[in-house]
């Protein structure tokens, strides 16, 4: 083979969870419509979460989630692996245990040689094969651009679900991947970013959140969401909004891509960034000592991001020092949960 | 000298790709970049301020207009650090200053600390010969989130010097994630750039 290596980001206009469609056009579309009401949906569109859940039997519940996104990386079995990391980690997300996945694939057959497909599809599998989940079957059509991601099925038992919406004012926020993939793959789209830190990135969003969530279920955990592409403070805001608590981050205590800090400064912003600022901004009060590149990381759509997990203040510690012991580097605390101001986000 | 870019119908990176090539290739005292995004004008806007430059925006039909200025007489925007894009201009040296600890030199690592952070300090002394810095062992925490060598070091980056940090020795200190400023590099990289170097000061 002779030919140039497939550039699978220069094939698509979006990338990744910066494809999202924006936040607020999400909520007008949605709004006002005459939801199914069944005793059984213990979580469902009416609160946004991370995955919905439904109870099949009183020790039983099935947690289930969707996820495809055009390619943030080039290399198409790189992009397979993310794209399956991301969409099972919803269900990670709500302290279930994912057993089955569907393929749901859009493929421009036109333009991409068929074992590109391949290559994706292969990188998803690798990646449900770590987290012992059995691919049942899946839907490809034609399309002018690439995009793959999974629907993902698990189980739960329903007195263990974790949403995002229980948080105790005292709790500490835990995070467990840096954030800046957004702005990364912005930098990789661009040719900026050398073979170092695309591997660094890529290797971060192909790891499967399972890790983390097997550990946090052996502490007292309140609440839980994983970050994608809301940024880190859209998804915190998810969390904060109704809650009757306050929240502050500390902005030096996140973990991050430090490239992704100077690319920020240069403008290699995702429009989804922009966006999440938007809409969410106005949670959120930034002290004065957090340049506006921090700010902008902040709301940096994730792709595959880590677990934001309240848990109890006096087990922070402890689940840091577990979470790091079980692999998750990254695992920090990044703040706490007040009493107040309500619905608030501080970053100091 | 092409100052005027239309960057109407571009998404996200290319409008900041195409004006960064374009400064690359010219020292411009002035440009005009059109955009057509709410996000491409934001990051047109943040990329001119980083290069140093004066920035405004208007909307116009269909978009905006960014205009940015440089130059002597300009107020504050002439105080600004060269900019980052470095050229290699003739006569200029490279200078490469190779950081392996926390302290410098013997004796006292207290007053060890206190040098070596005055040493960063005073290093942009040096002018465009400073060509790059690299940290090895203990010298990388300088780079890490909670350091006061942070702020130093990004004046010297915003000036063009390259700061790099062994990720080794990031990684032993578990400071690879909270890494503030400048890449990560090796020591392949590392001893390149020694022998690229016109003169390489170890301290």
């Amino acid at each position: 083979m002779t030919d140039e290596p497939i550039r699978l980001t220069s094939t698509v206009k979006g990338a990744g969870c910066a494809a999202k469609l924006a936040p607020g056009d999400l909520d007008r579309a949605l709004c006002g419509l005459d939801l199914p009401v069944d005793p059984n949906l213990l979580v469902g569109l009416e609160r946004a979460d991370d995955a919905g859940v439904y109870r099949i039997t009183d020790d039983l519940a099935m947690v289930q989630t969707v996820d495809f996104f055009p390619p943030m990386v080039d290399d198409p079995y790189q992009f397979g692996r993310i794209a399956a990391a991301n969409a099972l980690s919803d269900i990670y997300a709500m302290g279930g245990t994912p057993r089955t996945a569907m393929n749901v694939v859009a493929f421009p057959a036109k333009t991409l040689d068929l074992s590109v497909l391949r290559a994706v599809i292969e990188g998803g599998l690798a990646v449900l094969r770590e987290a012992g989940v059995v691919l049942v079957g899946g839907h490809t059509i034609e399309d002018p651009e690439l995009k793959y991601g999974l629907s993902v099925t698990g189980f739960i038992h329903p007195d263990r679900i974790l949403t995002k919406r229980n948080l105790k004012a005292g709790d500490r926020l835990v995070l467990t991947k840096p954030v800046g993939t957004g702005i990364v793959t912005t930098a990789i789209r661009g040719g900026l970013a050398d073979a170092a830190v695309t591997e660094r990135v890529t290797r971060n969003m192909a790891t499967l959140n399972r890790a983390a969530a097997e550990t946090m279920a052996k502490f007292t955990v309140h609440a839980c969401t994983d970050i994608t592409g809301f940024g880190l403070l859209g998804h915190l805001a998810e969390m904060v909004v109704d809650s009757g608590c306050g929240v502050r981050i500390d902005a030096a205590a996140v973990p991050c891509y430090p490239e992704a800090l100077q690319w920020a400064a240069m403008g290699l912003i995702p429009a989804g960034a922009y966006n999440n600022r938007d809409f969410r901004g106005s949670f959120v009060e930034f002290g004065a000592g957090v340049p506006r590149r921090l700010q902008d990381l902040f709301f940096d759509p994730q792709t595959s991001g880590g677990l934001l997990i309240a848990v109890a203040a006096g087990e922070a510690e402890a689940l840091v020092a577990a979470l790091r012991a079980n692999g998750v580097a990254a695992a920090a605390v990044v703040g706490e949960v007040t009493a107040g101001p309500a619905d608030r986000i501080v970053v100091e | 000298m092409n100052n005027k870019l239309d960057c109407r119908g571009q998404n996200c990176p290319v409008p900041v790709l195409t004006v960064k090539k374009t400064l690359e290739e010219a020292s411009l005292s002035a440009i005009t970049v059109l955009v057509d995004n709410e996000a491409a004008r934001q990051n047109v806007c943040r990329f001119l301020e980083h290069q140093g430059y004066a920035v405004g925006s208007e909307g116009i039909e269909g978009g905006f207009r960014i205009t940015g200025t440089r130059g002597e007489g300009t107020g504050a925007v002439a105080s600004e650090p060269a900019p980052p894009v470095r050229e290699r201009a003739t006569g200029r040296r490279r200078v490469m200053v190779l950081v392996t600890g926390e302290h410098m030199g013997r004796g006292d690592d207290g007053l060890g600390e206190m040098l070596m952070f005055n040493f960063l300090k005073t290093l942009p002394e040096m002018g465009p010969d400073l060509w790059r810095v690299a940290f090895v062992n203990g010298g990388v925490k300088f780079t890490a989130q909670g350091s006061d060598g942070v702020p130093i070091l990004q004046g010297l980056a915003d000036a063009g010097v390259e700061i790099a940090s062994c990720g080794v020795c990031l990684a032993f200190f578990h400071v690879l994630e909270t890494m503030q400023v400048g890449t990560v590099t090796n020591m392949l990289e590392i001893v390149t750039w020694m022998q690229q170097a016109d003169s390489v000061i170890t301290v």
